[in-house]
């Protein structure tokens, strides 16, 4: 026997260990799935609420697209707890500025304009609000969890992306 | 889930069919949790980010652009949510949840039924000193291991959408990650 069959009887002996290798792992990532299962399923309030958030799939509604979210894009102040979350919206020529703080929701609409608001934290309809003529609005509540703008502006109805407050 | 499979579901979603919807609920739920689990937020937290990423797949239903991949769309937008709120200030505290061990779902599944039983009860302890064990390795493995652990198994793509990490690396890391989860198994004489 040459040396290369020699190499060659290793390699296929490797390749067979790795085989079985394989086999062991797939068996083992099998008994984790198993595992989570059982011990970490994903619960079932929380599926049928997904079921239920077909409700809230609009073709008619634009989307105002988050453009601006000072978690991701805005350097923190050192030091400095508690601050305002701001938010920017755009669809089309219309801009929503959001505030979120401990106190509630603020925002205006730009250009200004009225418009009548729910604040949704679900496929439920949400809670009403109406901006001044300056297309300011406010609330009281500060918003937790999940949670999005529906505005009817004169231009048609429009809905901010889902964010968890 | 099977590609083709979810691009037919969405369309027919799209098209207002709520039994379509709800199969991919059915399908994807498992994906999405299992991101949300990966990134080690708090019971409540997970619960919300997990709303608020099937509250956008309704809304942006009609408009995703590869209805087959929506499985990585949910997925790449389950993790960026994820990041997200363990960046917002306050949620800075990382949160263990020690009492997932403990925890027994009052919705029992099939499984939990089966390990009900009482000579199961070595089943249960072998699974519980597996999921210990799994609790024990490095962030890196934990994350990639508790994504894969979504059933039906994602697809590498699905996988790659969850953690931003190349699809090329995820089988390596997934052979090192199961060898060292089974090292520790073997020194705690659990195989």
């Amino acid at each position: 026997m040459n040396d290369a069959d020699n190499n060659d009887d290793i390699n296929d002996l490797i390749n067979a260990l790795d085989g079985i290798d394989d086999v062991a792992y797939d068996l083992l990532a099998e008994e984790l799935r198993r595992a989570a299962a059982i011990l970490d399923p994903v619960p079932a309030g929380l599926r049928q609420i997904a079921v239920d958030a077909f409700a809230l799939h609009d073709l008619e509604a634009r989307i105002a697209e988050l453009t601006f979210d000072s978690v991701v894009d805005a350097i923190p102040v050192r030091g400095a707890t508690d601050v305002p979350r701001m938010l920017t919206f755009h669809a089309g020529g219309v801009t929503v500025d959001v505030e979120l703080s401990a106190q509630g929701l603020m925002g205006q609409v730009l250009p200004p304009q009225t418009a009548d608001i729910e604040v949704l934290s679900g496929p439920q309809a949400g809670s009403p609000l109406t901006t001044d003529d300056m297309g300011r609005f406010t609330h009281g509540e500060p918003p937790v969890g999940p949670f999005a703008l529906r505005l009817r502006t004169g231009g048609g109805v429009l809905v901010t992306d889902w964010l968890t407050a | 889930m099977d590609r083709a499979d979810v691009g037919a579901l969405v369309q027919s979603a799209v098209d207002g069919d709520a039994a379509a919807w709800k199969a991919l609920v059915e399908g994807l739920s498992p994906l999405v949790w299992s991101v949300v689990r990966a990134h080690r937020l708090s019971e409540a937290d997970a619960h919300e980010v997990y709303q608020t990423v099937w509250f956008r797949f309704a809304q942006h239903l009609g408009r995703i652009r590869e209805p087959d991949k929506a499985g990585s769309w949910l997925a790449s937008t389950a993790r960026h949510e994820s990041l997200k709120v363990l960046k917002s200030l306050r949620r800075l505290t990382p949160t263990d949840d020690p009492q997932l061990l403990d925890r027994v779902s009052e919705d029992r599944t099939p499984e939990q039924s089966f390990l009900d039983l009482e000579e199961a009860a070595a089943e249960t302890e072998r699974i519980r000193h597996l999921w210990q064990e799994f609790e024990e390795l490095g962030d890196r493995c934990r994350q990639l291991l508790r994504v894969l652990m979504a059933s039906p198994p994602p697809s590498y793509q699905e996988v790659s959408a969850a953690l931003g990490i190349a699809v090329g690396s995820i089988g390596p890391l997934r052979q090192r990650c199961l060898r060292r989860l089974r090292a520790r198994l073997e020194a705690r004489g659990a195989v």
